[in-house]
Order: structure tokens, then C-alpha cells, then sequence
């Protein structure tokens, strides 16, 4: 069976992931949020498997009629801003609750960028991906899981402020036509200037520059490729259940960023950093007494 | 495609000095620009190892390094340069500087 | 390397990564960690025929500011415009976690004053992000910079130092604003989306990349500082910034924490206030902000000398403090 596009579709991909009938939109716990804001952002509740989550997402079919650069799946101000909201409203939900029912956050992934406007860089467009990612790393602290879900663009500045906090990311294969990189090869080759034949080949060998899922994979990048889009509420759950484990067993520095460093070293594609980390640590030892 | 790499060794002159340092560096890899390693080694001969993306000139490189090298009366020590388009004349520039700096490193 | 008493009084816009190091501690203490003699290179830029360097473009290290160990990170803009790589990346992240264990032995050893014992990081930005050469270990290595930024909280001061040729853009834009406090001098330049991007997208009628004036007016040290981006506008020497450093270190963390502009709900909602601005007022340019904050004569601000733009420029209000 031909693999069915989700780019563009963070609705569907909701629906498909979710209990039926269970999102809730713009209401997280006792927060209401305000649905006129960012409107390509989509966030609320749902149930999956039963369990309460927390669903962040994009609607690509949404322009916002304030910031004209804000379109496609593209996370603005507000957009980010109303992100960073969701996962502050569902910490404040669960507040006093202990780590193992902390509510997880299931992010679907799909944006090509953040605001690339002038407007956005007067009023400070990297304070609102800053400020989104450090809610999620708050929400990991306090033991919410939070797992992100690729279906279709992970791109640069968009995939680190959506997606590459997550304690486990997840993404369709790339017949489901998933994009993840920081730029495509053409615009790398550009830049770099090599012709864009001697990149594909370099690529056969060193997954550090090109662009997809199999090459994120082998660096570490994402956790878990999904074959078929069936299996992503088994495989989100899964993973749910993982990251309460680690959690539970003090190991929580295992998932999220710095727990794929470690697994790309496992899988071949970045090993060098594991070596550079481990050389330094060795020479700080040396000297560490003296600051003590 | 690759980073060309050149290695030679260079005899040192009698009376040859290393220097006073265990290492000492110089100079940042920026647009023709290098920058230089120097470190103190177990054999008199000077090890040359120059990494840079220009082939072509390995018989300027190695007639600089042993003009310095003379000059300077060095032994024992290994010389390594990270090159990024490097004019002669910067060259010739950055290895005087690294050896007044690994001098001066002694005084420290 | 120049004698610290002369670094201190050097343009901090003109300096090399490593002098800002040297710089920036006290006089003669920087261990410099990954050193050149480590030859940390990377592995990936020779397949690309590019040249290396062997601290890969960042000195990270360790000094003193009094009694207090100082991590520094400072970044190379002459380098591959100061790019984050594999190596440079996990050169960063060692510093990070270096500093928060030396954080919790200290605490554990001297339960009493720990926080003004605690080791500090100061991070001097020269970047455009992520480097394309190895485009996505960079990326990742971004990721593990916020994650570590957010674990340094209440523990370890993290403080942005911005002020280099290069400026800070790309993902250490929100890199830099992620952390405790940020310090520019006017030539400082911080943003997410750099000139050129905006440029290729807006158009040139919007965005001139080629006009410096413009660039500065929307990225600038002056501008950021109006905004309350930037928590302290100094001159451009590695002695300001160091001088700016120590005050701060001398403070006890509960007072360092309102100088963030990002971490919590409430600064969130105080950060949504001001996009509600942004959409109201559509500003053409920030002197339009730069007005509407009660600046009656913004064309002036960019030519003033820092000693009168502290004196009379207004700066947006505060709704947290």
C-alpha cells in the first residue's frame, strides 16, 4: 500500500494519533487558551490509549492575519509563544502530582521554519523558540514524557523549536515524504561550493550533512523510524512508557538531546563527540582539586 | 576534494635549540590565514606536517619551513600548521610570531 | 598571546576567541581545556576539501574571578564564521556538564555558601549557528546547549557575552537569550534570522541586507538594550565585559534571575504582551518601537555615545521584575 502524505496535515495526524473523538482544543487541565492567538499553532488535550496527553501541532492551512510571514506550518511569535503556553499550562495541571502521572506531551512535528520576518527579529523572534524549548525541558525536569512525532517537515530552526527537546523523537520514513534537515543538499552545496553529485556520494559514507530521516538515524538525531502511520499510536505509547521508566530509574539524562549524543555514538553516525567529551572530562579531572 | 596534506622532515643545524616550552600556538585558521603548533619532541629532526586546501605549492612550503628552520637554529620540536590560503609572506609572518610567543611563554 | 593588562583594554569587537578567554578571568588563570594541543579537529570538513583548526573553532576552558571558578566558552568568528560543528559542539556541552558537577561537589562540600562558591559559565558569542559542513551535528549539538542551559538553572550563573565581528544569529540567537543574563557592547548583534534570509524573503524594499545602519538598528547592541533583551550595554573592551562579569558574580543568584527575559509563564505572558504590541503597531523600523517607548527623537539614538544613550534613552517597561 502507497505510503499517504501527512505534510500539511497536523490535524489528521491528531486524529490519526488520538482516541477518537477525545481533542480537546486550547484546553489543557484547568487552562484555557486563547484560540485566536497563533492560530497555526494547535494545541490542547486529548486521550491516547486512555492516558491523558498533552498534543502540540502545527495547521498548515492557517495564515495568521497579523504577521504576514506566518503561514505553511510556520511557528511565529505567537505561534511559539501559545507552544510555550501549552506546556506551561500543562505543568501548572498536574502540579503536586508525582513524576510517574505527570501528563506526557506528544508533539507533531510538521513546520518549515519560525517567523523569518523583520518585525520578528525587532521583537525578538529567537526569544519565542528560547522560550518554548525551555518550558519543554521544564516540563521534562518535573517528568513529564515528552515524545515528538515527525510526519512530515523538521526543518533547522523549526525542528529545534519543535521537536528536538523531546525526550524520544519518532519519525515516518521518508516515503511518507518526511524532510528533515537544515537545508537541502542543493542550498548546501551552494554554500559550501561542491557540486551537489560529489555531496551525494560523501553522503553514502557520512550521514553529517544530508537530508532525511535515515541519515538523522544513523547520527542519533530521532530514535525510531515508523514505517507505516498505523503503528504511530502504538509507537508513541510505547515510548511514553519508556521515558516514566527511565525517569523512575534516575536515568533521565538518557533521553532527550544529550541522550542521543549517546546514541549516535551507538549507531556510528557522530562518534567523534562522544571521544571529545570523554578526553575533556579526563583532563578536568586532573585539575578539578584545585577548584574545589 | 580532500584536505591536501604535506609532511617532510627537516635535519637541524648543530647547536640547534628546541623550544622552552612544552607546546605553544599561534594564529587562527581564518580566511588567508594558519595557524601553528609547535611542540617539543624526543628527536632533533623537525617534523613538518602542513594540512591545507591548496595543492600545488609543496615546494614553497617546504623551502619557507626550512629557511625558518635554519634561521632560527630549531631542533626537537614538531612543527604543525592548519592552513586556510595562506600567502608566503603570512607565513613567514605567523611562524616568527609563534616562535617569539613560545619564547616569551617561558617568562610567564 | 598579548599581556593581560593590554587584553583587557582591547577592543572586545576585534579580539580572537582566544584572548577573549584570557581576557575575561583573572589575570593568568585560564586553563584552557580541549586545547590546540588536543587537536580536536573535525572529522567531517576534510571530506569537504575545507580547512580545520585544532580547537575547531571554540576555546573553552576554565579561570577565576576572585574566588569563583569561571567556564568560558568563546567562539571564533574567523573560523568558518564561528559555525558549531560536531567537535566544537561537544567541546561546549563538556564545559556545561563539567560546571554542573564542579556545581554539585562544591555544594555538597560547603552547604553554607555554595552560591557564591559555585562555579559560572560565561559564553562569548561569534556565530552564524549552525555550520552547514555538518549541518546536522550542529543542529543536535544546539539542542544539547538549550537542554543544558535549562539544567544550569539555580545552580550555575550562565551569562552571554556578545560583542564580536560576527555577531550571534541562527540558533544561538535563542542559544544566547536562553540564558541567566545577557551583556552586549553597541557593536553587539543578536538575532534568529539573519539579513540575507530576511532579505530573500521580505524583499530588498523591506530588508536591505547591504544597509549596516539598518541591520544594527533591528539586531544591535542600542536596540536590544530599548527592547530589554540586553540587561547591560558596555563598552566595547574585554576589560567591560569582564568588569560587567564581576558585578555580576558578586551577586547572589536570587537577584541574577530578573534579568531573563524568557523561562517562565510569566515572563512568557510578558513576552505575548509585547508581540500584541508588535501587531498594533507594525513597526516599518525600530525606531518606530524605539518611539512608541517614548524615545522623542530615535533617529539621534544610533549616533549617540554609550555614556548619553545610558543617561536618556527609555527603555520598554518591565511587567516582571
Amino acid at each position: 500500500m502507497a505510503a499517504t502524505s501527512l505534510v500539511g496535515k497536523g490535524r489528521a495526524a491528531i486524529s490519526l494519533i488520538l482516541d477518537e473523538g477525545t481533542f480537546e482544543e486550547n484546553r489543557i487541565g484547568g487552562t484555557v487558551l486563547d484560540a485566536g492567538l497563533g492560530p497555526g499553532a494547535v494545541v490542547g488535550s486529548g486521550r491516547l490509549n486512555g492516558r491523558v496527553v498533552t498534543v502540540i501541532a502545527n495547521d498548515a492551512k492557517l495564515r495568521n492575519p497579523r504577521f504576514p510571514v506566518v503561514y505553511a506550518g510556520i511557528i511565529g511569535l505567537e505561534e511559539a509563544y501559545k507552544m510555550a503556553e501549552a506546556v506551561y499550562a500543562s505543568i501548572a495541571a498536574d502540579d503536586g502530582l508525582p513524576p510517574e502521572k505527570k501528563r506526557p506531551l506528544v508533539l507533531i512535528v510538521d513546520s518549515p521554519g519560525n517567523g523569518p520576518g523583520k518585525i520578528e527579529e525587532i521583537f525578538g523572534m529567537n526569544k519565542a523558540t528560547g522560550a518554548y524549548q525551555l518550558a519543554l525541558i521544564e516540563a521534562r525536569q518535573k517528568g513529564h514524557p515528552v515524545v515528538a512525532m515527525i510526519i512530515g517537515r523538521a526543518i533547522s530552526g523549526a525542528f529545534l523549536c519543535h521537536g528536538l527537546q523531546a525526550d524520544r523523537i519518532l519519525t515516518l520514513s521518508k516515503e511518507y515524504g518526511t524532510m528533515i534537515h537544515v537545508m537541502p543538499l542543493s542550498s548546501i552545496a551552494r554554500i559550501t561550493k561542491r557540486d551537489i553529485e560529489t555531496l551525494e556520494t560523501l553522503s553514502k559514507t557520512n550521514p553529517v550533512f544530508a537530508s532525511g530521516a535515515d541519515y538523522f538515524y544513523k547520527l542519533g538525531g530521532v530514535e525510531e523510524i515508523i514505517e507505516d502511520s498505523a503503528n504511530m499510536r502504538e509507537a508513541i505509547s510505547r515510548h511514553i512508557d519508556e521515558v516514566y521508566a527511565f525517569n523512575s530509574a534516575g536515568r533521565r539524562e538518557e533521553n532527550g538531546p544529550r541522550g542521543r549524543g549517546a546514541l549516535g555514538a551507538k549507531r556510528g553516525g557522530r562518534k567523534k563527540r562522544q571521544q571529545v567529551l570523554a578526553l575533556m572530562e579526563q583532563e578536568f579531572a586532573l585539575i578539578e582539586d584545585e577548584y574545589l | 576534494m580532500a584536505l591536501h596534506e604535506i609532511s617532510f622532515l627537516i635535519e637541524p643545524q648543530e647547536g640547534y635549540e628546541s623550544i622552552p616550552v612544552d607546546w605553544a600556538h599561534n594564529g587562527v585558521v581564518g580566511s588567508g590565514d594558519m595557524e601553528l603548533l609547535m611542540q617539543k619532541t624526543d628527536s632533533a629532526a623537525v617534523q613538518v606536517n602542513i594540512v591545507t586546501p591548496v595543492a600545488g605549492y609543496d615546494a614553497i612550503w617546504e623551502k619557507v619551513l626550512r629557511k625558518f628552520v635554519a634561521e632560527a637554529r630549531l631542533g626537537g620540536v614538531s612543527i604543525e600548521i592548519n592552513d586556510n590560503n595562506s600567502t608566503p609572506y603570512v607565513v613567514a609572518t605567523r611562524l616568527k610570531q609563534g616562535l617569539l610567543e613560545a619564547k616569551a611563554g617561558e617568562r610567564e | 598571546m598579548k599581556a593581560w593588562e593590554e587584553l583587557i583594554s582591547s577592543s572586545f569587537y576585534e579580539a580572537t576567541a582566544r584572548q577573549r578567554a584570557h581576557g575575561l578571568v583573572d589575570a593568568g588563570t585560564f586553563n584552557e581545556l580541549g586545547g590546540p594541543n588536543k587537536r580536536l579537529k573535525s572529522p567531517h570538513l576534510p571530506e569537504l576539501g575545507e580547512a580545520v583548526s585544532f580547537d575547531d573553532g571554540v576555546v573553552t576552558g576554565v579561570g577565576r574571578i576572585g574566588a569563583r571558578p569561571v567556564f568560558v566558552i568563546s567562539q571564533e568568528g574567523r573560523f568558518i564564521g564561528g559555525a558549531v560543528g560536531e567537535v566544537g559542539g561537544a567541546k561546549t556541552t563538556a564545559i556545561f556538564q563539567m560546571a554542573l558537577r564542579l556545581h554539585d561537589k562544591i555544594a555538597k562540600k560547603y552547604p553554607e555558601d555554595a552560591s557564591l562558591r559555585a562555579p559560572a559559565i560565561i559564553y562569548s558569542f561569534e556565530t552564524g549557528g549552525v555550520r552547514l559542513h555538518e549541518a546536522n551535528a550542529g543542529l543536535l549539538a544546539h539542542a544539547e546547549q538549550m537542554e543544558l542551559i535549562q539544567e544550569c538553572r539555580g545552580k550555575v550563573p550562565v551569562i552571554s557575552l556578545i560583542g564580536s565581528k560576527v555577531g550571534c544569529f541562527g540558533g544561538m540567537g535563542f542559544v544566547s537569550i536562553s540564558t541567566d543574563v545577557v551583556v552586549m557592547s553597541e557593536l553587539g548583534r543578536i538575532g534568529l534570522t539573519g539579513p540575507e534570509v530576511i532579505e530573500q524573503e521580505m524583499g530588498k524594499k523591506e530588508f536591505d541586507s547591504s544597509d549596516r545602519a539598518l541591520i544594527y538598528r533591528t539586531t544591535g547592541g542600542k536596540h536590544k538594550t530599548i527592547m530589554r533583551d540586553c540587561s547591560f550595554l558596555v563598552d566595547d573592551t574585554i576589560g567591560a565585559f569582564r568588569d560587567q562579569v564581576k558585578t555580576l558574580l558578586n551577586m547572589p543568584y536570587e537577584q541574577l534571575k530578573k534579568y531573563r527575559s524568557i523561562g517562565s509563564l510569566k515572563l512568557v505572558q510578558e513576552q505575548l504582551s509585547l508581540v500584541a504590541l508588535a501587531a498594533v503597531l507594525q513597526p516599518k523600523d525600530s525606531t518606530d518601537v524605539w518611539a512608541h517607548f517614548g524615545n522623542d527623537n530615535p533617529e539621534g539614538i544610533p549616533d549617540m555615545e554609550l555614556e548619553e544613550f545610558c543617561r536618556k534613552a527609555k527603555l520598554r517597561h518591565r511587567e516582571v521584575e
